[in-house]
């Protein structure tokens, strides 16, 4: 156990139970080499799926770090819609991508703030439809927009990210993911997580605290879009066309809140591996489930609520308090 | 000036539909305390329940609405056993997930099972139309506003004059007291959150006929509903009516005279939430 | 005797529709000093501690601390300026640990503490307070005088130059009061005045340097313990209620 004053040295340091840092390092490796793997003659498809399996990994983890602020979002359609739309709109006034995609993402999260002052004082339910309503009007501009704008309902053409390179735009993805990993890692680690985690658990008792509330809530907005539009671009540079049906579409905000919650809420790796098993899985069932394939992600979502209200993550430390929390 | 009061009767109109799928749901917020995101996937239900009638049995509408509205309400009352029941007591953030994970779950069960056409309903009144002096109203909607008219009063009659109406509105204001004097507090959730599934299911077969089903019809009257909802003041009743007369009209003001209407009549109600929730939040005190 | 003025009410007034909560509340509280607020239920303490930490703001009359105007204030600022609050409810952040709790409050009740010395900080706290063999456990497991000792930690976290405390040893056994008074002399032994709320009479007489009245929204006397015990105002507004004087 050791005297006082050991225990007062050890008590300086950041405390990181609970954060699963060796396998969320085992993806890492395992993904990186993934698509160096004799694939076969599926090698394109499979590297397809991984390369969603990643944008659904940053989707996830992107909206679990706003919901560690205790801001239950549905507004991450918008987000990665920003991202697709700023990046595809960048690339046509001729901008080169490597700048058109910080850009693009720069600009979701300026847009952001706004939403977040808008729904500053707002929590629960109000919160919810209020972000839900903001996909919605940002969807109805751009498909109100002059078509010569943003292409109006029938969308826009994107080039392809590195000349359509399967591998190339896999790795991207593994990056940008392992970017959010670092960044949520960091979140966990230094005083956001303090910030964040007592805004959630009580903000009015944060704010006595001295904690700055409308910063730090304003800085989750940020950080998250951010991240989502990164995604967008992601998704926007592989699928070559974007239209707001699909970019702003519902399922776009559904999927990053329930694999977040099946996987396991305000952790770095639950979202990473949520996203992996639901992704598998649809590829799986995509022979059997042909239309709507959110069936199994309403089902997921409320099978979670019911029987795993810690998610995938709860399963691997049943009965002890706390956690990456 | 006739284009003006013509704008005026198509918003009034409208808000006959919007004032029975928001009851339904500041029925489930208001007495049973859940916001229920999947009250347009009952909408949908009831919306496809009528065409089926009328596709496949060649039943009118209007014929089949009780039917349906009797079904819809064992629906909803079975969703009430099976998950809402188990999540009364939960954070409010689960209770919303739970029902929001339901609504894609039966939206996207639609989409499976049906696809995503739009199916329409035909009726032999389709086409008829009621012409007052320079005013002319479409012969369905007509029927659809009084349907709701009726319907409404039913409800509003059922909460304020009947013991299980006074029941409901005593659980809706207090639920500790109404336990403490007796009142079945948990038949009396099964049974409002059965009503508000049912009023969205009769909501669904009138706007199988105004316009059509199809799976994600629902969600754009769910989120209607919650803009009326949230204006009203949640869980408040009667605000409900003038809220839906509010939503229509503007909707349909922005229609005839905003250029390019038809796409942004359908943004009103977000800057409804917006604006009621800004103003609404800015009053609390800091 | 009497120091620097930490915190200053000057015509403090509180409305709430037609209620008239709380009316020219005017009092100084002095540097190292131990105040006391009392009066009968309704005599509007609540509030008054509310216009103080900020929860509500006044309708008229203004609030100093440490010579800097926070009528205005958001709570959050009242913090930095050097005010603490410990809650009657005890509301800890339930999902984390004791030790991270507290830390909360040391890491932002400052500007500028950086996380390693907040939670160094915190433990101190910690082991003042005797909660150091609880730091790992969740805040939500504690007794009830260990929540309010985690209270006050949290509160102390901050670095108040004036603590607020609001009836903190309500529901705490004989004993445990106690424990609690001699927490709070320490505090103001490190050089914090305490501002508390109380409703029972035995602790204001050991603790409270001075004591602040109030019945009906208004001070109706302020002074030693044995001064407003004996002014016939008070005796009158304590007379028939069920709490009495003498306890």
């Amino acid at each position: 156990m050791g005297t006082p004053a050991s225990k007062r040295q050890a008590a300086r340091k950041p405390d990181i139970t609970g954060i699963a840092l060796i396998p969320l390092a085992i993806f890492f490796v395992l993904a990186l080499v993934f698509p160096f793997l004799p694939l076969g003659d599926r090698g394109a498809f499979l590297l397809q799926i991984g390369f969603f399996t990643l944008v659904a990994g940053i989707m996830a983890l992107s909206w679990d770090i706003l919901a560690r602020s205790g801001q239950v979002s549905l507004a991450h359609a918008a987000f990665y819609g920003l991202g697709a739309y700023g990046y595809a709109l960048l690339l046509k006034t001729g901008m080169a991508w490597p700048l058109a995609m910080p850009l693009a993402a720069l600009g979701a999260g300026v847009i952001s703030l706004v939403l977040g002052a808008v729904t500053m004082r707002l929590s629960g339910m109000y919160f919810a439809i209020a972000t839900l309503a903001f996909t919605e009007v940002v969807r109805t501009v751009i498909q109100n927009l002059p078509e010569s704008v943003a292409g109006g309902a029938n969308g826009l053409l994107v080039p392809a990210l590195l000349g359509g390179n399967s591998r190339g735009q896999y790795l991207l993805a593994l990056a940008l993911l392992a970017l959010t990993a670092g960044v949520s890692l960091a979140v966990r680690t230094g005083r956001l997580h303090h910030a964040f985690a007592a805004i959630r658990q009580g903000e009015e008792t944060a704010r006595v605290l001295g904690v700055s509330t409308v910063r730090y809530k304003l800085a989750a907005f940020f950080i998250s879009s951010f991240l989502a539009a990164l995604a967008g671009v992601l998704y926007a540079g592989k699928t070559f066309f974007i239209s707001p049906l699909d970019t702003f579409s519902l399922a776009n905000s559904i999927a990053p809140l329930t694999t977040s919650i099946f996987g396991g809420l305000y952790t770095t790796l639950g979202p990473i591996l949520g996203a992996t098993v639901l992704r598998v899985a649809e590829e799986a069932l995509h022979n059997v489930v042909k239309n709507g394939y959110l069936v199994v992600y309403g089902l997921v979502l409320m099978l979670s609520i019911l029987w795993l209200p810690r998610g995938l993550m709860g399963l691997f430390r049943r009965g002890k308090h706390g956690g990456d929390v | 000036m006739d284009l003006f009061l013509q704008t005026l009767l198509n918003g009034l109109l409208q808000s006959g539909i919007y004032a029975l799928v928001a009851s339904g749901l500041a029925l489930a917020v208001g007495v049973v305390g859940i916001v229920n995101f999947a009250h347009g996937e009952f909408l949908m239900i009831g919306a496809f329940m009528a065409w089926a009638a009328s596709a496949f049995l060649g039943v009118d509408p209007l014929l089949s609405l009780p039917i349906v509205a009797v079904a819809v309400f064992g629906v909803g009352a079975l969703t009430y056993r099976v998950s809402i029941r188990h999540v009364l007591l939960a954070p409010e953030l689960n209770q919303m997930l739970l029902t929001f994970g339901l609504g894609i779950l039966l939206q996207n069960l639609a989409l499976m099972l049906l696809g995503g056409n739009t199916r329409t309903v035909t009726t032999p009144y389709q086409a008829s139309s009621l012409n007052i002096g320079e005013l002319s109203i479409g012969g369905p909607k007509a029927i659809a506003f009084g349907l709701a008219v009726v319907l409404l009063g039913a409800l509003y009659f059922m909460l304020y004059r009947t013991v299980l109406g006074r029941q409901m509105r005593a659980v809706a204001q207090n639920r500790r007291g109404a336990q403490l004097i007796g009142i079945p507090v948990d038949r009396v959730y099964l049974i409002a959150f059965g009503v508000s599934c049912g009023l969205a299911a009769v909501a669904g077969v009138l706007v199988s006929v105004l316009l059509f089903a199809s799976p994600t019809v629902g969600l754009v009257f769910a989120l209607k509903a919650f803009a009326i909802i949230v204006m009203a003041g949640l869980g408040n009743l009667t605000g409900v009516l003038w809220a839906s007369v509010i939503l229509g009209l503007s909707e349909a003001l922005v229609q005839t005279y905003v250029p390019g209407g038809g796409g942004w009549s359908d943004a009103v109600f977000f800057l409804m939430i917006f604006g009621t929730l800004v103003l609404r939040s800015f009053r609390r005190p800091a | 005797m009497p120091g620097e003025v930490v915190l200053r009410a000057d015509g403090l007034s509180k409305r709430f529709g037609g209620l008239q909560a709380v009316q020219n509340v005017t009092f100084d509280h002095y540097d190292g000093e131990i105040l006391a607020v009392i009066g009968p239920n309704g005599a509007g303490k609540t509030t008054l501690l509310n216009l103080l930490s900020g929860v509500y703001r006044p309708s008229t009359g203004r609030l100093e601390l440490l010579g800097q105007d926070i009528t205005h204030a958001p709570m959050e600022h009242r913090c930095h300026a050097g005010l603490g609050r410990a809650f009657q409810v005890v509301r800890p952040f339930p999902e984390m640990t004791v030790h991270e709790n507290v830390t909360v409050g040391a890491l932002f009740g400052q500007p500028g503490t950086t996380l390693p010395q907040a939670r160094e900080r915190a433990y101190d706290l910690l082991e003042r307070t005797g909660l150091a063999d609880q730091a790992a456990r969740a805040a939500h497991e504690l007794t009830l005088l260990q929540d309010k000792r985690m209270e006050i930690a949290r509160a102390l976290a901050t670095g108040p130059r004036v603590l607020l405390l609001d009836e903190v040893m309500a529901g705490l056994r004989p004993g445990e009061a106690a424990e609690a008074v001699e927490l709070i002399r320490s505090v103001r032994a490190d050089g914090v005045s305490v501002l508390f709320i109380e409703h029972i009479m035995p602790v204001v007489r050991d603790l409270a340097d001075r004591v602040v009245v109030m019945d009906q929204g208004q001070v109706i006397a302020q002074g030693t313990y044995r001064e407003v015990t004996a002014h016939p105002q008070v005796v009158a507004a304590y007379l028939g209620t069920e709490e009495g004087l003498g306890a």
